[in-house]
């Protein structure tokens, strides 16, 4: 189990949501973050984590921890990469 | 989407709304401006002021192109209205060649499966009109794959590879420049297109958002069992409004109007019981060449795969016929039935916990 490494400028609280619903609350936090902001999604999906960490991986985003809770995971993303492509 | 991409006609899926609501409600057709749950009334764009004692908000969600940069200007799109998805079938009466971009332009949006859908349907209007050798499909999403509850996915995916199908995953779209016709991701991926339809993200209603009873994105914070706006126990939200983490749909907005009625029954009448949704979803899914899926699931047990069948199809299109007449409630036998009977998930009728 990790550690939280930083505080999160927003916390999205997706527990018990089922695929999609911790993702699609994440893309949400993320189209309203800045570049520097840690965004904390707490879920209770199994999904979350691996479709997480893919996301990340394929956006140039930061997951800086995942930390295992009594009943749910925290996942912690830096936001590093946002948008325009131009 | 049927209007947009097989050229049904709108009037045929328009009805007026007075005859459909059952004769014992006194129906109202005015717009109302505000809603005031801690007073009990509700103030109607011309003046009037209606107290209540009971109350379930039935706003729906808005489609909003305009959300999104040049999303408006840029794309086609079957959910704003029968005049925009009539656009769609003009456009491809006009299309000869090039790359066709359908997809998900934010989330979250009414009918989940409506992109996928689109995106077999006009796949089949291409093969038919003997134009899919000159166009190139393809699909675009936030999520990781094609459909986002991953078992549904299973199924969609192999369909898609067999039509030569792109899918474009993690696409969260940023904005799209109409005059260079390219799209741009949050993501940063950029992808160009000739003709675009694109599902727009929504959010809740105007009036919602003006009486401040929703979350930043308008949606109406809900007990996702018992239906009641959270803080009120004579309020309820039903449908597209909600918060709850379910898909917007008409089937779950019908299988929460029951719970709330009967909750609101049992408030009148102190039958000390409260009803509570299972989080039943039951989305019929177009697949192409006359087959359909459903998606089912609640909360307790994620969605399964379902692979696409004639007869199914042949339920989706013949449910559309008893639509009208199924809401008046008359025919909540022959729903209950089919809700009973298609129960392949535990847990998914409502429950009753009664407290005497
Ligand atoms: C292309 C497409 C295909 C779909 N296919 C399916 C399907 O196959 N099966 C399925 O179950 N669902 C399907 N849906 C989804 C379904 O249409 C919606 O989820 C459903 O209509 C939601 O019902 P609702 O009553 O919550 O909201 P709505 O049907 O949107 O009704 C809300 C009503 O509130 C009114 N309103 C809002 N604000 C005010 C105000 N201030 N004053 C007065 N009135 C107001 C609106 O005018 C509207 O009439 C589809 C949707 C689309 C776009």
């Amino acid at each position: 189990m990790q550690v939280p490494v930083a505080k999160p400028t927003t916390v999205v609280d997706s527990r018990g949501t089922m695929c999609p619903g911790p993702i699609t609350d994440l893309f949400r936090a993320f189209r309203n973050s800045s570049i520097g902001d840690v965004i904390e999604l707490w879920a209770t999906d199994p999904a979350a984590k691996p479709d997480v960490q893919t996301w990340a991986k394929r956006s140039g985003n930061e997951v800086l921890a995942i930390i295992d809770e009594n009943g749910y995971t925290k996942i912690q993303v830096r936001i590093v990469k946002k948008g325009t492509a131009r | 989407m049927e209007v947009a991409l097989e050229g049904k006609k709108p009037d045929s899926i328009i009805r007026e709304e007075r005859p459909l609501v059952d004769k014992n409600v006194t129906y109202i057709e005015n717009s109302v401006d505000m809603i005031d749950l801690n007073q009990r009334v509700v103030f109607t764009a011309d003046g009037k002021k209606l107290a209540y004692d009971y109350i379930i908000l039935a706003t729906g969600s808005v489609p909003d192109p305009d959300s999104i940069a040049g999303l408006r200007a840029a794309s086609l799109n079957f959910h704003t209205s029968t005049e925009d998805s009539l656009k769609i079938w003009d456009a491809l009466q006009q299309f000869r060649k090039g790359h066709i971009v359908l997809g998900i332009a934010g989330v979250p949006h009414k009918c989940p499966p409506s992109p996928n859908e689109g995106t077999f349907l006009l796949d089949d209007y291409l093969r038919k009109s003997g134009k899919r050798d000159d166009a190139k499909i393809t699909f675009v999403t936030p999520y990781p794959r094609p459909y986002p509850a991953e078992a549904m996915s299973k199924v969609v995916e192999p369909l898609f590879q067999k039509r030569g199908i792109d899918v474009v995953t993690f696409f969260n779209l940023e904005s799209v420049d109409p005059t260079k016709k390219e799209l741009y991701s949050l993501e940063g991926d950029t992808l160009s297109y000739d003709l675009l339809i694109m599902v727009p993200p929504h959010r809740g209603a105007d009036v919602i958002i003006k009486s401040g009873l929703g979350d930043k994105d308008g949606w109406i914070p809900t007990d996702k069992y018992t239906m009641n706006v959270k803080g009120y126990d004579n309020a309820y939200a039903i449908g597209d409004c909600t918060d709850i983490p379910v898909s917007k749909t008409g089937v779950t907005a019908h299988l929460e109007a029951k719970v709330a009625a009967n909750n609101i029954i049992s408030s009148i009448e102190n039958l000390g019981q409260t009803h509570k949704y299972t989080g039943r979803i039951n989305c019929p899914f177009e697949m192409g060449s006359g087959k359909a899926a459903f998606v089912v699931g609640s909360y307790e047990k994620p969605v399964k795969e379902i692979h696409p069948s004639r007869i199914r199809h042949v339920m989706k299109r013949g449910f559309e016929r008893i639509y009208w007449r199924s809401l008046t409630g008359n025919l909540d036998w022959l729903l209950d039935t089919y809700f009973g009977a298609t129960d392949i998930v535990e847990n998914s009728k409502p429950t009753v916990v009664s407290s005497k």
